[in-house]
């Protein structure tokens, strides 16, 4: 039995006693007491080097009570931040869910305690880099090509940098359901956004789509997480980047430019018709007062000289002949008044005044006196 | 007093290496396979404290949460003959761990042959779907295709799929470069179009303006030429009843002012024959 003479005297004290333990056995046992000796001696030692020797039992049992009691009170009890969520395990099953605070348990063998941060939002950015990812490569902000560029419905590439924000939802089947949660929510991320752009077009993406596809990809996110019983709440899919991919930035752009041409050569069209069209409406306006200022003239003027003549003509009932030739008269009178004239009596020649008249002298003094 | 002592210890001891070789913790993250001599006597899929018989059995343990395995990216051909690259993702779960223990033995093996079932599927049936299809049409479908083969293949080995996801389905390189270009020329052709949108929409306004315009005026003379017209017809109205009276009088009256209005002095010349009624009395106090 040298294997039960071993445990029985190391195991008391320290396991180094057991090679020197077997031998003396047999022997009657003389080293021994030495060695009981020696330990009685640094007992006293250490008794001495205490102060006041003589109440040292009490201070020790005191003292042992304390860390017994310390030591009792951290095996025991556990304590969740507010931030966290205790789940307890016994003997690697789970029992029991902690809230924060101070919380009872049993020591290690038994009960386990993990203390997953529910409350805390997790970001995980898809396309890039950098700004406190913690799976970061190289901690750099830089944008990675192979995960930001996809493929839409209508067979164009755009460039997506994305924001997951993510949220344990229930801490037991976050903790045992997946193997690794950070992966698995950003490879569904991936796939999801993926999906729901290939889907779309790119200039729905572009433009009016974008918060569209946001809420898509979060609902296709859940769902399929849920489908894991991954635990794991998606508060929001943040889209920072929706552009065209750099090498064909500058074709968009230029549409850009083309609709806002559209719109400025529009603008001066309308700017064209707004000036011209009034314009028209103040001529047609200027016609209009010009006849009806003809119309009310013409008639004025006419029932002026209707007037006149009646005037005369009522004079003229009186007289007939006289006033005739009297009118007649006059007429010829302021008529002839002023003119050049050349009377040539017929009756002495029979070929008339024909002959006599030198007509380019006549021609030229009329043009001369215009002048 | 040295020899109960001894014992007692001894009693412990034996006790707590008993304890330590026979009882075991399975996690609730795991699930376990007790062995004996290799040859697997049951299985533990609740977690919690368990006992084997020392040194003639031991314990496998398998995850029993859902596990992922990431295939690389690889090129496939889609029906209508297009180069794509995949590159997917599979969730699984050991739910027999006797038949994965007896089939695949652990994880690294059993890996690989989830790699290559799921290559190989991802291969066979996105061959069968055009290109559109992977890319917008069906893909919810089939991925639900792919999941249903690698499941049916990985059920052998006590695993069960999940899902399978098509994380990216992307033109090669050389692809990209075409699209890219076809970008390009599709924004140009766009910018282009715009462009010509916009002038026809300015011309249109303007040709509209002008008819506008055009239709102003033309109005405004018609209603203008109405006005002169009743214009002129109320004043030859009112001509016809004055002179209507005595049209001989008014022929006479009507020729004196001719006459005086018609002919200037500065234009005109005269020659005359005194042979007129102007001359009656030039030659003879009675007038002939």
């Amino acid at each position: 039995m040298p294997w039960s003479n071993q445990s029985g005297k190391g195991g008391g004290w320290k396991s180094g006693g057991g090679p020197w333990g077997q031998r003396p056995v047999g022997g009657g046992g003389k080293p021994t007491p030495d060695l009981e000796e020696l330990l009685r001696k640094s007992q006293d030692k250490l008794k001495q080097a205490l102060p006041g020797g003589r109440f040292s039992g009490p201070i020790v049992a005191v003292a042992a009570a304390l860390i017994i009691g310390i030591v009792g009170f951290f095996a025991f009890t556990v304590r969740v931040n507010p931030d966290e969520q205790g789940v307890v395990l016994r003997f690697g099953k789970y029992v029991r869910q902690l809230p924060p605070g101070l919380n009872f348990r049993l020591p290690y063998p038994i009960e386990s305690v993990y203390k997953p941060q529910v409350t805390r939002v997790n970001r995980i950015e898809i396309g890039m880099r950098g700004s406190g990812d913690a799976r970061s490569v190289t901690g750099s902000v830089r944008d990675v090509q192979e995960e930001s560029l996809m493929l839409t419905g209508d067979e164009n590439i755009v460039d997506v940098d994305f924001q997951v924000l993510w949220r344990i939802k229930d801490a037991s089947a976050f903790l045992f359901n997946i193997q690794n949660p950070t992966t698995t929510v950003k490879e569904v991320a991936e796939s999801a956004m993926r999906e729901v752009v290939g889907e779309n077009n790119i200039q729905d993406l572009l433009t009016e789509k974008r918060n569209q596809a946001e809420v898509a990809v979060q609902a296709l996110m859940q769902r399929v997480l849920d489908s894991y019983k991954a635990g794991i709440d998606i508060n929001q899919v943040r889209l920072q980047k929706v552009d065209p991919p750099a090498q064909v930035i500058d074709a968009f752009r230029d549409v850009q430019a083309a609709r806002a041409d559209q719109e400025r050569i529009r603008n001066e069209a309308d700017a064209y018709a707004n000036r011209v069209v009034p314009e028209a409406r103040g001529e047609a306006q200027t016609i209009l007062q010009a006849a009806g200022a003809y119309k009310e003239q013409t008639v004025a003027e006419a029932t002026g000289q209707a007037a006149r003549f009646n005037s005369v003509y009522g004079e003229y009932r009186k007289a007939p002949q006289v006033t005739r030739t009297r009118m007649f008269l006059e007429t010829m009178e302021r008529v002839f008044g002023d003119m050049d004239k050349i009377i040539i009596d017929e009756k002495g020649g029979g070929s008339g005044v024909v002959p006599y008249l030198p007509l380019n002298e006549l021609m030229k003094k009329p043009a001369a006196g215009a002048q | 007093m040295k020899t109960p002592y001894a014992i007692l210890l001894f009693i412990g001891g034996l006790i707590a290496v008993t304890a330590y070789m026979t009882l075991f913790t399975v996690q609730q993250t795991q699930q376990a396979l007790v062995l004996q001599f290799g040859d697997p006597k049951r299985v533990i899929k609740e977690p919690g404290l368990n006992w084997k018989v020392p040194f003639i059995q031991n314990v496998e343990f398998f995850d029993n949460r859902i596990l992922d395995l990431d295939a690389t990216a690889q090129e496939a051909i889609a029906s209508d003959q297009k180069r794509l690259v995949v590159d997917a993702f599979l969730r699984y779960k050991i739910v027999d761990p006797l038949k994965f223990f007896q089939t695949v033995r652990d994880q690294r093996i059993a890996r690989q042959r989830l790699s290559t079932i799921l290559e190989s599927a991802l291969r066979r049936t996105l061959g069968e779907a055009s290109f559109i299809a992977i890319l917008r049409d069906e893909r919810e479908n089939l991925m639900a295709r792919i999941t249903k083969q690698v499941d049916a293949n990985a059920k052998d080995f006590g695993i069960e799929t999940i899902d399978v996801r098509i994380k990216r389905a992307d033109l090669p390189e050389a692809n990209s470069q075409a699209i890219y270009r076809r970008m390009q020329t599709e924004r140009q052709q766009e910018a282009a179009q715009i462009r010509a949108q916009g002038e026809e929409i300015s011309r249109r306004i303007r040709a509209e303006a002008n008819r506008k315009v055009t239709v102003i005026k033309a109005e405004a003379t018609r209603d203008a030429e109405t006005t002169r017209g009743e214009g002129d017809a109320e004043r030859n109205e009112i001509f016809n009843k004055a002179f209507g009276k005595d049209p001989d009088f008014f022929g006479f009256y009507r020729s004196m002012q001719a006459y005086e209005a018609g002919l200037k002095s500065s234009d005109t010349r005269l020659l005359l024959s005194p042979n007129t009624e102007f001359f009656r009395y030039f030659n003879n106090p009675t007038g002939k």
